[in-house]
């Protein structure tokens, strides 16, 4: 069923139309989680066990490779797990998004943003069930509340309004070239070296200060700094407000350029 | 009301090869103007050509051709599923379509999850589909089954569940691809029944099928298609059957 009059030709009022229908995408991402862990006893929080034993496992050993008080890495390294994980969930998701839905864009009236926020809010809820592991460690840690960690929400925003972006241009062009998907899990994998996700900014030789200039270590800082009570640098904000209109401009020129394409690429 | 207009529609996609579907080949080819890359893969096909159609409340269109005669990617214009490459189209009215119901089905969901998760993904609003849960519940027959997970089912039941979701709403286009049967003799004349309910309720129905006798029963125009292209296009009324017996006695 669709509502009369669809502006079948409007890429904008179709993104729209697919956005608005919450109970529909939240619903979808809701089943995705709760079906999959259905059969097992613990359920979702078999990734909370996981991520968590991965972080007890790490923290020690790397701040002892590293030598830096672990007090100070193991918040460091938690956060940087739990945020690169969903990142990085979030665009190979993002790459079959299209792909995998072709029988759903082929029903009468399916936006294939509803699709999109599908994806995002699977990512989400799985955060949701990871990012719980940062309570205990802060407590024990000794990180004191401050007003300054409510900047994490403006953070988390302009961090899913860039994954919602990438989510669409990697969607269509997986869709229509498909050996992106394998280009892109192997430039992920370059990334998480190239970003710091286990060390710190702070240890890199001066000039080699321009690999943080990549968008998923300023998307990383922009949410991990307020909760570890930072507020991030100026130059991040910059850097996120310019980077963010390019990624949401290509994602919108993309969309619109190949929003009459797309059923038939998949 | 409903209405729906073709005018002069025409519909060619690309099928990509495993060639062109990589972005490597691509790039060579068009850096090297397709020298290296000669075979590019890509297969450009004319589903339909110029089709014009109009339908008001009460048409009942046919639509016969060989398989690949483009009855499919028609049904799919039709539902604004694919956008026309040429050509306009227009239409007013509710629209559902009964060719893929077990789409969005979820094996480890219970039934009552899964009449949630179809509603949905018809069109319907969660409050909508709370309402006739229980009418889609009774019509199915499944009782307390509906409570365990359709992964249980045998494959009857989980085609009464899907039946009796997408027969649950009354649209004001529907679109067909062949007739539906499902289920034991018991089901199959109450899902005759149903089937006939939402058809005579429906302002416009779009029924494609291979069956010359049952375009003939249920329709009141009927098509031919062959190339994407209407051959063609005749009411189809009471008098029909009354010529065929002429002409074949």
């Amino acid at each position: 069923m669709s509502t009369s009059n669809r502006q079948l030709h409007s890429a904008w009022g179709d993104w729209w139309a697919g956005t608005r229908n919450t109970e529909l995408w939240w619903t979808l991402a809701w089943y995705d989680v709760v079906l999959r862990y259905r059969r097992s006893m613990l359920g979702p929080l078999w990734l909370t066990l996981s991520t968590g034993a991965l972080l007890a496992g790490m923290g020690p050993l790397y701040a002892a490779l590293f030598k830096i008080p672990i007090g100070t890495f193991f918040p460091h390294l938690t956060l940087g797990i739990i945020f690169w994980t969903f990142f990085t969930a979030t665009i190979n998701d993002g790459c079959n998004v299209f792909i995998n839905g072709a029988q759903y864009l082929k029903q009468p009236g399916f936006s294939p943003s509803v699709l999109v926020w599908r994806s995002l809010a699977r990512t989400s809820l799985q955060l949701a069930h990871t990012i719980v592991l940062y309570l205990p460690v802060a407590i024990w840690a000794g990180i004191p509340p401050s007003p300054r960690m409510l900047l994490f929400l403006p953070g988390f925003v302009v961090v899913l309004v860039n994954l919602h972006a990438f989510t669409i241009t990697l969607g269509i062009l997986c869709a229509r070239f498909r050996d992106i998907v394998q280009i892109v899990s192997s430039m992920l994998q370059l990334l998480m070296f190239l970003t710091p996700v286990f060390w710190f900014p702070s240890s890199l030789p001066g000039r080699s200060h321009a690999i943080l200039y990549n968008p998923l270590a300023q998307l990383l800082d922009i949410v991990r700094l307020p909760l570890l009570g930072d507020a991030p640098a100026p130059g991040t904000i910059r850097f996120l407000v310019l980077f963010t209109l390019m990624n949401v401009g290509l994602a919108a020129v993309i969309y619109r350029l190949s929003r009459r394409h797309l059923v038939y690429w998949v | 009301m409903s209405h729906l207009l073709l005018d002069d529609v025409s519909v060619e996609y690309p099928i990509f090869g495993a060639q062109a579907l990589s972005l490597k080949n691509t790039l060579t080819a068009a850096a090297t103007g397709g020298r290296i890359c000669r075979e590019a893969g890509v297969t450009v096909v004319r589903a339909l050509r110029d089709i014009s159609l109009e339908l008001r409340e009460g048409d009942r269109l046919g639509i016969m051709g060989h398989n690949g005669a483009g009855k499919s990617s028609l049904l799919r214009v039709i539902a604004g599923v694919y956008p026309p490459t040429r050509g306009r189209i227009e239409r007013t009215g509710t629209i559902s379509s009964l060719i893929d119901p077990m789409l969005g089905i979820e094996m480890d969901a219970t039934g009552y999850e899964n009449i949630r998760l179809r509603g949905l993904i018809a069109g319907m609003r969660l409050s909508a589909i709370k309402a006739i849960t229980p009418q889609i519940a009774e019509f199915s027959g499944l009782g307390d089954y509906l409570s365990i997970p359709v992964r249980t089912y045998s494959t009857g039941m989980l085609m009464r569940l899907a039946f009796s979701i997408a027969t649950a709403v009354h649209t004001d286009i529907l679109i067909m691809d062949e007739w539906m049967s499902v289920g034991d003799a018991d089901f199959r004349v109450q899902a005759e029944e149903r089937l006939r309910e939402v058809i005579d309720n429906t302002g416009i129905l779009v029924l494609a099928s291979h069956q010359t006798d049952l375009i003939e029963r249920e329709c009141n125009r009927g098509i031919d298609l062959s190339h994407g292209a209407v051959v063609q296009d005749r009411p189809i009324g009471p008098i029909e059957p009354m010529i065929r017996l002429v002409s074949a006695g």
